[in-house]
């Protein structure tokens, strides 16, 4: 009897979507910031000129932090294989130097799907940071594909 | 740029960024993911891939920057890309746009993006949402 990548999902799913597992700081220095707009060569001054009034990290720069668990210590292992799906970032307030950035890890979604090379699992790993006011500066889902 | 000079279907300039090992390394370091994969030629095909390989997220922020140069000031609110394909180190790329939406009301326009590799097939896809304040 084959074992279907699906089976068992609902029950995976119920148990594991929401779940927060992880709790992670980031420090924003101008070094950081800085590194990273112009390995893209970003011309924006308002990424790269540290006197610019509106000096604030990358729109990107969260999509780097990661949390030291990818998924909770006890997700079960879907497939036998997995690759890398995509980020979505949502951004709210900019990300300024001298930032204290604390981040919540959890597992935002999974769910199936069917494509030319069979059923597929995708889960959803959803960071979510604030800074050291209180407010939040992004979200950061990070698609994973088991099959 | 101001809100009021897009107009629904407009392509963004298209741009063939720095993918050059010296810029993805440089990429990695400032990412804190520095693995053979993105760097190493030789250690990323003893993995099957056919080259070092451009990180996902790099190609993602290469397409923020990109709109950052159509729209100086521009907000960039959401990006989300699907990694559908490899992006090698030293090769040709190329990254497009063109608009697909605009907003009256809140002033945002909605911007599909691609990375295409060298052989014409699209590595990254993603949507923007883009304010103008």
């Amino acid at each position: 009897m084959t074992s279907d990548i699906t089976d068992g999902l609902d029950e995976v799913k119920k148990k594991w979507e929401g779940v927060e597992f992880d709790l992670a700081t980031f420090e924003v220095t101008e070094q950081k910031m800085l590194a990273w707009a112009e390995a893209l060569g970003e011309q924006d001054p308002r990424f790269i000129d540290p006197s610019h009034r509106d000096f604030q990290a990358h729109p990107t720069f969260c999509t780097h932090l990661v949390s030291r668990r990818i998924l909770p210590e006890d997700f079960p292992v879907l497939g036998s294989s997995g690759i890398d799906g995509g980020k979505a970032i949502e951004l709210h307030v900019p990300v300024r130097c001298g930032d204290t950035l604390e981040a919540v890890a959890a597992v935002a979604e999974i769910y199936p799907k069917t494509g030319r090379s069979g059923t597929m699992v995708f889960v959803v790993q959803r960071m979510s940071f604030t800074n050291q006011n209180g407010e939040t500066v992004a979200t950061v889902d990070w698609r994973m594909i088991r099959n | 740029m101001k809100f009021e000079d897009v107009e629904l279907g407009d392509d963004l300039p298209v741009e063939h960024p720095d993918v050059s090992m010296e810029r993805v390394v440089q990429f990695t370091e400032a990412a804190n993911q520095k693995f053979p994969r993105f760097t190493d030629h030789e250690a990323a095909k003893a993995e099957g891939l056919p080259g070092a390989l451009v990180p996902g997220i790099m190609s993602q922020a290469l397409l923020a920057t990109m709109v950052h140069r159509w729209a100086p000031g521009c907000r960039i609110v959401k990006l989300d890309t699907v990694f559908r394909g490899h992006v090698v180190v030293d090769t040709s790329v190329t990254i497009e746009g063109a608009v697909t939406d605009t907003d009256d009301d809140t002033r945002t326009v909605e911007v599909d993006l691609t990375v295409t590799n060298a052989q014409g097939r699209t590595g990254v896809m993603g949507t923007a949402v883009v304010s103008f304040d």
